[in-house]
C-alpha cells in the first residue's frame, strides 16, 4: 500500500502515544496477566465456565441468502456461534491515565473487529459478541493501556474520571470496585456493576507517575504535557477549527 | 445572617482525603479555639448502589464510616475534598493555617478565605424548614438529607459565657454523570 496512515498530528510523547494505541501494527505492551477466569469475574454477565448464551443459532446452521459481502466480511467468532451481545466500559481518569474515552474508540476501530464503541468525556463503552469482548476486554486490562488505578472497569456510576485522586493515588469511586490492598496490588471486589465478587481479583500493581506522564494519552497543563508544548498539534486543531467555522460560506484554505 | 458576620475559609488538598486522615485532621481542627462551623465536602458515598443493574443493593465502602471528631462521632457519607470552617475572627483562620501546614506535608492544600457557605435560606431551605429557620443550620444542612448537624462540645472557650456550639456537617454533592 502506498498510502502509510498517520493516525495523528503532534511532536510530543502524548501525541506519540495516541498514534502508537491507535496504530495496529503496533503491539501494546503486555503489563500483567489476568486469568480468563477474572476476565469473566470483572465483566460480571455469566458465572466463569458456565457456556455462552445465545441470540440466535449458529450463523452455520442458519439459512442465510447469497450475498457477495457475506463471502467477504467473515464473522467473528462470537457472531459465528450467535453470542449475545455484552459490553465492557471503562473510566479514565484524568490525570495521565493511559488511555481515555475518544482515543480507546479510535484503538478500539482500528484493532478490533465487529465493535460498537459509545464514547463520552469520562467513559467509553465498547459492546460486541460476548466471546469476542473476553478477549478484547483481556487484551484492554492487560496491556499498557491499563493503570489499575487511574482506568478502572465500571459498568454504572462512573464519575471520578474528573475528581482528584484520592490519597492513595486510587481515582474516586462511589461503589469501591477496586481497593488498593496493603499489599500495593489492586483488587477488584465487585465486578464493574457493583455487584460484590465472590473472590478478590487482583489486577496488579498501579503505575508510577512517573510511568503515567510518559505513557499518557492526554495533556493536562498541570499534571502531564501541555498542549502548549505541541505547536503541531495547536496548529492542527486551529486548521480543523478554521474550516469548520468556515464550513458553508468559503471552505477553503488559503 | 449578615454577609460579613464571621469570616470563613476553605482548605482544598490536592487529594481526596480517606476517612483516617480526615478524623486526623479535623481533630488537629477541632482543637482551635473559635471555630463556629465546619462543611466537609465532597463526592457522595451512596449507601446503596444508584445506578445500573446493581441499583438498590447495599454498597459496602471502607470509605463511609464513623469517625470521632473532638469526642463527636462524625458519619462520612463523603470522601472529604474539601473543608469549609466559619470562626470568630480573621486570628483564628492564621491559627488554622499553621495547623494546615503542619499537617499537609505530603500533600499541597490551598487556604482560601471569603464567603463559602450559604448565607440566606434558600427555597428549598424554605421548604423544608418554614419560615423561621435557625441560622446556624443554613449552609450546614443538605436540605435533601434528614440527617441535622453534628454537634461537638467547643474544647475551649473563647469568650467567658458564649454558647455557640462547633457544627460538623457532611454535605453531599451532586453525583456528575458523564
Amino acid at each position: 500500500m502506498a498510502y502509510t496512515p498517520q493516525y495523528g498530528p503532534g511532536t510530543s510523547v502524548v501525541a506519540q502515544n495516541r498514534r502508537n494505541q491507535m496504530n495496529p501494527n503496533f503491539e501494546l505492551a503486555k503489563l500483567r496477566s489476568i486469568t480468563d477466569e477474572d476476565v469473566v469475574l470483572i465483566l460480571g454477565h455469566r458465572a466463569p465456565g458456565a457456556a455462552y448464551p445465545t441470540a440466535h443459532p449458529p450463523l452455520a446452521e442458519q439459512q442465510e441468502p447469497a450475498d457477495p459481502m457475506r463471502k467477504l466480511v467473515k464473522p467473528t467468532e462470537g457472531a459465528k456461534a450467535g453470542d449475545r451481545v455484552r459490553y465492557i466500559q471503562f473510566a479514565d481518569s484524568m490525570f495521565n491515565a493511559p488511555s481515555q474515552p475518544y482515543q480507546r474508540t479510535y484503538m478500539e476501530c482500528y484493532r478490533f473487529r465487529g465493535i460498537d464503541p459509545g464514547t463520552l468525556s469520562g467513559r467509553q463503552i465498547v459492546e460486541c459478541r460476548e466471546r469476542d469482548l473476553d478477549q478484547y476486554s483481556k487484551m484492554l486490562i492487560e496491556t499498557e493501556v491499563f493503570d489499575p488505578a487511574t482506568v478502572s472497569c465500571r459498568g454504572a456510576t462512573v464519575h471520578g474520571h474528573s475528581l482528584r485522586l484520592a490519597e492513595d493515588g486510587m481515582m474516586f469511586d462511589a461503589l469501591q470496585r477496586c481497593v488498593l490492598g496493603d499489599d500495593g496490588v489492586v483488587k477488584y471486589v465487585k465486578d464493574q456493576i457493583g455487584v460484590p465478587l465472590d473472590r478478590a481479583v487482583e489486577v496488579g500493581k498501579p503505575m508510577d507517575e512517573a510511568w503515567l506522564k510518559e505513557h499518557s494519552t492526554i495533556f493536562h497543563s498541570l499534571a502531564g504535557t501541555s498542549l502548549r508544548e505541541d505547536p503541531e498539534y495547536i496548529e492542527y486543531i486551529q486548521r480543523i477549527h478554521s474550516l469548520r467555522t468556515k464550513y458553508g460560506f468559503m471552505p477553503k484554505e488559503e | 445572617m449578615p454577609d460579613s458576620a464571621f469570616p470563613q475559609c476553605r482548605i482544598v488538598p490536592l487529594r481526596l482525603l480517606s476517612p483516617q486522615t480526615a478524623e486526623k485532621f479535623l481533630g488537629r481542627c477541632a482543637e482551635v479555639p473559635g471555630i463556629r462551623r465546619i462543611v466537609i465536602n465532597g463526592p457522595g458515598l451512596p449507601a446503596t448502589v444508584p445506578y445500573g443493574p446493581a441499583r438498590g443493593s447495599a454498597n459496602p465502602n471502607s470509605n463511609r464510616r464513623t469517625i470521632q471528631v473532638g469526642g463527636a462521632a462524625v458519619e462520612m457519607k463523603v470522601q472529604a475534598g474539601t473543608f469549609i470552617l466559619e470562626v470568630d475572627d480573621e486570628g483564628v483562620i492564621e491559627e488554622i493555617r499553621t495547623v494546615c501546614d503542619e499537617f499537609f506535608t505530603a500533600i499541597p492544600y490551598r487556604l482560601q478565605t471569603g464567603r463559602f457557605m450559604k448565607s440566606s435560606p434558600s427555597l428549598v431551605d424554605y421548604a423544608k424548614y418554614g419560615p423561621n429557620v435557625d441560622e446556624a443550620v443554613v449552609g450546614l444542612v443538605d436540605p435533601r438529607k434528614r440527617d441535622g448537624p453534628t454537634i461537638i462540645p467547643r474544647s475551649v472557650p473563647r469568650t467567658a459565657g458564649e454558647d455557640c456550639l462547633n457544627q460538623v456537617q457532611r454535605e453531599h454533592t451532586s453525583d456528575k454523570i458523564n
